[in-house]
């Protein structure tokens, strides 16, 4: 039994705090209102460190860590509420790494880890009982090739993406194509959303794409779509424990400088209270992340614990960055305080990959009933 | 990082799992005996003699005492599986009273106390709680006045749970009023059958025994005092670090029932109940994980503060989630007891339901230790 972390963690640690002290403090306000939503210059930056290959081979430029290596720099990010496409490019390049053929990761996964190349998924239907307009979705075939037509949302900055992994609904099942989104017949629009964090409307019109663009096996896509989710619900779980992890230091350095009735108001049995009641949800969150980072990271089964990590990570998002919000008081509502963002930052993680009630519904399968 | 025990401590908790099963008659018995509420019957100190003849009450300790001097690890394992099978968990003994003599004890209490304590042939009962002092504990009044000789005790104690089968008192007794309050109590280890006292029922809404201990002039022999006079408060907080633990195996083997009596009653595909078992599930293994860490923390000979607090709140909030679940899914069988053809489970949580009331309470309520993680974890200033 050892929850101590090893040496290269500790130094990866380390220079993952002192890079975004310095260069991503305050970036998330910075980047919020602009269109693209997140920094180039420090994104290549942040590739340079090597941390989009932290979970990659060395063949691809690489460095081998596990994913618990990933988890505790995700940590880092969730605490300054680091922008960009971080999460979706990792877990899109390991669909690629684990299906993909040699020439695909020949030619991508060097260019992601590096920095210069951005993927997402992009695989969620539109809900047709919410849909206004009757919504397209086809895939056609004209000379061995396909045309791609239909409409898919949330996906992460697919305003700025430079390739989809494009889930298309065939006769007995899913088939993954990876899209060029340069490709004329792409739109994307990026949602304004409660979390500012770039979910996109992405629509193909006519789309041509050929045999080698599938990624895996044609109509087997769903199992690697499921590898996705899975994974990037525990990436989530981790850059959500960053963020509580700043929401209830936050609140507690306020709890102790903030004076009513002539004390320190976390000197209040009803603020105490509620700091440790974030604290204890902030560290159930982290050890069933951790937990379930550790089985990965030994290649054992995880299902059960990865779901376990995001549902309560997702309800602990909601209930912590409350608390937070109430123990700000007027302070946490302003717009100029940082408190707001985490609130609103919560509720996009919460239902990114699955909220809390999908993830016990998995919980309850792994139970066996 | 690694979550896993190593092959030798695997190898120890087989043994010990071997072992209940082995004595799986002894084992029915004893917790008959306890559920029953009255605490440690025959059978009960017929299981804790073999356990303790193993070493393995005390693993921890130096030989000498009766211990196998092992690391802590084995006290956890050990803790983990005796509450898998058997109700009881630890002694007071082993827990609290027998590393505060080890350390501050006289040598005679020492060569009296530990061996006995290590091979489970003796008990205390945990002599804190007066009406005025229960979270308040240094609000303790009942007096011991230094006569010389002997000590004169009078005052009474209340919810001290084992005072009627333990054979022993770990009293903390006021030998001077002091400002503040905590600077003038001392610890005694006082035999029950020492004339002056009297115990009397109490009986609590889990229909289990504890009692009210009355001292009426009681002569206390000066040997019986535990390290120096007014230091009995540190020796107190002391011995709550050294039982920090809490284990939740109980609880997932009580969960695992409630999992397996759904499946059988058909009730599996209830889309509440599956959000409801998946949440205590998720609950529960966040738990272990709590006990982990502090397992792990005492191992290194860390003192685990805010994070025991946390683990103590985080099992008896949990374990009151799930007896909770388990009778909504009853329904309105759940109210059923015992005996009748339509109780559930035996009727065994609505007992527990009842019963588990006083984790809430014991060693630290709920409302106490957020106020440790408050000051100790999180450093807020005290109101």
């Amino acid at each position: 039994m050892d929850f101590d972390l090893t040496e290269t963690q500790n130094i990866l640690l380390n220079s993952a705090k002192s890079f975004l002290a310095k260069e991503a403090k305050d970036l998330f306000r910075e980047v919020e209102k602009t269109d693209e939503g997140y920094s180039k210059e420090i994104w290549q930056k942040m590739a340079e460190l090597g941390w989009l290959g932290v979970v990659f081979p060395e063949e691809y430029g690489g460095i081998e860590g596990s994913f618990l290596d990933l988890v505790l720099i995700l940590e880092e990010m969730g605490k300054v509420l680091f922008p960009g496409p971080f999460i979706p490019a990792v877990i899109s390049g390991l669909a690629i790494l684990d299906h993909g053929t040699g020439s695909q990761k020949d030619d991508l996964l060097p260019k992601l880890i590096e920095g210069k190349l951005l993927l997402s998924p992009a695989h969620i239907k539109p809900n047709p009982a919410i849909a206004e307009m009757k919504l397209e979705d086809e895939v056609g075939v004209e000379d061995g090739n396909f045309l791609l037509s239909g409409t898919r949302l949330f996906v992460p900055f697919g305003h700025v993406t430079d390739m989809f992994i494009y889930g298309a609904d065939m006769e007995k099942g899913t088939t993954l194509f990876l899209v060029d989104a340069k490709n004329s017949g792409v739109t994307s629009v990026a949602l304004d959303s409660i979390g500012a964090d770039k979910p996109c409307e992405v629509k193909l019109e006519g789309v041509k794409v050929q045999e080698s663009d599938i990624l895996g096996t044609i109509e087997k896509g769903d199992e690697i779509v499921s590898k996705m989710e899975e994974r990037g619900a525990l990436a989530e779980s981790a850059f959500m424990l960053g963020m509580l992890e700043q929401v209830l230091k936050l609140s507690v350095e306020y709890a102790k400088e903030r004076e009513q009735f002539e004390r320190k108001i976390g000197s209040f049995q009803a603020i105490q209270h509620h700091c440790t009641n974030m604290a204890t949800d902030v560290d159930q969150v982290k050890f069933l992340t951790y937990e379930a980072a550790w089985k990965l990271s030994q290649n054992l089964p995880a299902k059960k614990e990865i779901s376990m990590a995001k549902a309560w990570a997702s309800d602990a998002s909601r209930r912590v960055s409350l608390l937070g919000v109430k123990i700000h008081g007027g302070t946490g509502v302003s717009e100029e305080h940082d408190m707001q963002l985490y609130f609103r930052r919560a509720k996009a993680c919460e239902v990114a990959f699955g909220d809390g009630d999908f993830h016990r519904e998995i919980v309850a399968q792994e139970l066996g009933l | 990082m690694d979550l896993n025990f190593t092959p030798e401590e695997e190898k120890f908790r087989k043994e010990v799992r071997d072992f209940f099963i082995q004595e799986e008659k002894i084992v029915a018995e004893a917790n008959k005996e306890w559920d029953s509420g009255l605490g440690y019957g025959p059978n009960c100190w017929k299981i804790l003699k073999k356990i303790g003849s193993k070493g393995w009450l005390c693993p921890t300790w130096p030989k000498e005492y009766g211990g196998l001097e092992l690391s802590y690890m084995y006290r956890f394992i050990m803790m983990e599986e005796m509450q898998y099978f058997l109700n009881i968990y630890s002694t007071v003994g082993a827990g609290m009273a027998g590393p505060v003599i080890m350390k501050h004890g006289s040598e005679e209490q020492k060569k009296e106390f530990l061996i006995p304590i290590a091979r489970g042939e003796i008990e205390f009962a945990l002599g804190y709680t007066e009406p005025q002092a229960g979270s308040d504990l240094a609000a303790l009044a009942i007096k011991a006045e230094d006569k010389g000789d002997y000590f004169l005790m009078n005052g009474s104690k209340i919810f001290n749970t084992r005072a009627h089968y333990a054979q022993y008192h770990w009293l903390g007794a006021r030998t001077a009023v002091t400002k503040p309050k905590y600077k003038g109590i001392s610890l005694f280890v006082v035999d029950l059958k020492t004339p002056g006292i009297t115990i009397r029922p109490i009986w609590t809404v889990g229909a289990t025994r504890t009692n009210e201990v009355f001292y009426d002039n009681v002569q206390v022999p000066k040997k019986a005092l535990v390290g120096e006079v007014n230091r009995g408060f540190y020796y107190i907080l002391e011995a709550l670090d050294y039982e920090r633990i809490s284990t939740v195996t109980g609880l997932q083997r009580d969960f695992q029932e409630i999992v397996e009596y759904v499946k059988r009653i058909g009730k599996g595909r209830d889309p509440i109940i599956r959000q409801k078992l998946a949440n205590l599930a998720i609950e529960i293994n966040s738990a272990k994980l709590f006990a982990l860490r502090v397992a792990w923390m005492l191992n290194k000979r860390q003192v685990p503060n805010y994070e025991a607090a946390m683990l103590k709140m985080l099992v008896s909030e949990t374990e009151q989630r799930l007896v909770n679940t388990a009778m909504q899914i009853f329904g309105p069988y759940g109210q059923i007891q015992e005996g009748s053809s339509w109780a559930q489970l035996n009727g065994k949580f609505e007992r527990i339901y009842r019963d588990s009331l006083e984790s809430l309470i014991t060693r630290g309520t709920s409302e106490i230790m957020r106020n440790v993680i408050a000051g100790r974890g999180l450093g807020l200033p005290r109101g």
